[in-house]
């Protein structure tokens, strides 16, 4: 068998967020220049959901985010590119065929991948977590160039690790699901394609009928935190309010579970449509992310000495009930800007 | 898991690099590429302390027979009962009813394999640690 040896002229920027990041810099390959945060607003990045009863790692579930792929799917459908999503593949060698005839093709091919054994992945953040983005983007022999937009220089991987991270089992399994772009149009409709991801947004954030989701999840997750030291004791809800802060803070948020990407995609959106109510956004979307730092460096002295708490859970409940507040009254008044 | 020995023991987070985002006073949104804030830190080493506790705590159950080695092992790739169930596709009441020794001890070899492929060793060293 002869040597594969492919490369791919494909940039790799550093991003916050893995698949927004992955988004963008497939549309910067076909020259369409979408940052990060772009790509993020458009795609419905911004989310919030809390499940107490579904336990991850010992912590209650809390996520910053949407369900893996809805963010690449809404993006590349609202600018109006030809992309496609292969969901599932029946076997591990037909995924990894796929992706060679991707890149013969000259095709750089996302793909979800579960995080545990990712060979170059810092040792820090290794979970069981599998809704982790990242782009192969040449082949050489056995081994992958890859693009993970978390770190800052492109890696490598070999055959044998690649199939076993895209097979990666559990909660969310990958099953081999690879994306790419291969057009994007001259004329894109930018406008239209914010308007459309900020009103997306706006009702999952506000308005979907269920107590655990967007703003009244952070409320209802307010209410558990006080309860916390009394119902659990200090060690473990020290513990909790450490895996929230991991989730919030730690790997692939650009920090304060996400909000710091959104503002910035409010403030550009509105500089470049020149919107005054979506600058005005931006500005609160900054003050509301600036509090949720605010909230992991106080809650984070909790966690230095679990058995001691440093700082009131009371206090912390109080901080995630105004943040809330200021997230929702900042979704209402965007609701009502047309442009 | 040849990482996972190699594992800093003391220090778990400030060795990568990642791309911040932050908020300046002045209205503007600012990128940087930076470690990760000592107060970060804080949360992170917690985390891994936890980990790591529960890691020992389950060997020497293990140990001490009290528990059956996938307790262990489970602990060990930071799985929970519920993923463990899903990764070994073995209903969860199941998984917990094998945590018992003498009920692992009576295992089927088939079942064996299924829980030392979700850990990536062989049966031998799942059947015995040390």
């Amino acid at each position: 068998m002869e040597q594969t040896n492919i490369l791919i002229d494909y940039t790799h920027h550093q991003a916050g967020h893995c698949e927004s990041g992955t988004t963008s810099n497939l549309c910067r390959h076909y020259g369409l220049d979408l940052s990060e945060p772009m790509a993020f607003g458009i795609g419905n990045g911004l989310y919030f959901s809390y499940i107490p009863f579904l336990k991850v790692q010992y912590a209650p579930m809390i996520s910053f985010r949407n369900i893996p792929n809805t963010g690449f799917r809404r993006a590349t459908r609202r600018i109006g590119a030809d992309a496609t999503v292969i969901k599932k593949f029946k076997n591990p060698k037909e995924s990894m065929d796929a992706l060679d005839r991707n890149l013969e093709k000259g095709i750089p091919t996302g793909m979800q991948v579960g995080v545990f054994h990712l060979t170059f992945f810092p040792p820090e953040y290794r979970m069981q977590y599998n809704m982790h983005n990242m782009v192969a983007y040449g082949k050489k022999g056995d081994t992958y160039y890859i693009s993970d937009t978390v770190l800052e220089q492109p890696q490598t991987i070999s055959y044998e690790d690649l199939q076993r991270v895209r097979w990666a089992k559990g909660a969310f399994a990958p099953n081999g699901k690879m994306y790419w772009i291969t057009r994007v149009g001259t004329q894109v409709d930018l406008r239209k394609a914010v308007s459309d991801g900020i009103a997306k947004t706006v009702y999952e954030m506000i308005k979907i009928p269920f107590p655990l989701i967007g703003t009244k999840g952070m409320r209802v997750l307010a209410k558990h935190v006080r309860k916390w030291p009394s119902k659990l004791g200090n060690e473990k809800a020290s513990f909790y309010l450490g895996q929230i802060l991991r989730m919030a803070e730690e790997v692939g948020t650009g920090g304060a579970g996400f909000r710091f990407i959104y503002g910035a995609f409010l403030k550009e959106a509105g500089e470049r449509f020149k919107v005054t109510g979506l600058l005005e956004a931006a500005e609160v979307m900054g003050k509301t992310a600036n509090k949720w730092r605010e909230f992991s460096y106080i809650g984070a002295r909790n966690c230095k000495n679990r058995s001691e708490p440093v700082e009131d859970y009371g206090m912390l409940g109080d901080m995630l009930v105004d943040i809330s507040f200021m997230e929702e009254e900042m979704f209402k008044k965007l609701e009502h800007i047309r442009f | 898991m040849e990482e996972k020995q190699t594992k800093p023991q003391t220090e778990y987070s400030g060795h990568y690099r990642e791309l911040f985002y932050s908020f300046r006073s002045d209205g503007t949104f600012n990128k940087e590429v930076r470690l990760h804030d000592d107060s970060d830190k804080l949360f992170i080493n917690q985390a891994w302390e936890v980990f790591d506790e529960r890691i020992e705590n389950a060997l020497r159950k293990v140990l001490a027979g009290k528990v059956s080695p996938i307790v262990y092992y489970m602990e060990k790739d930071l799985l929970d009962p519920l993923s463990l169930a899903m990764q070994a596709g073995i209903p969860l009441w199941r998984v917990k009813w094998h945590f018992r020794p003498g009920i692992f001890k009576r295992l089927k070899a088939e079942t064996l394999q299924k829980y030392a492929s979700v850990f990536s060793i062989t049966v031998k060293p799942l059947k015995q640690v040390e």
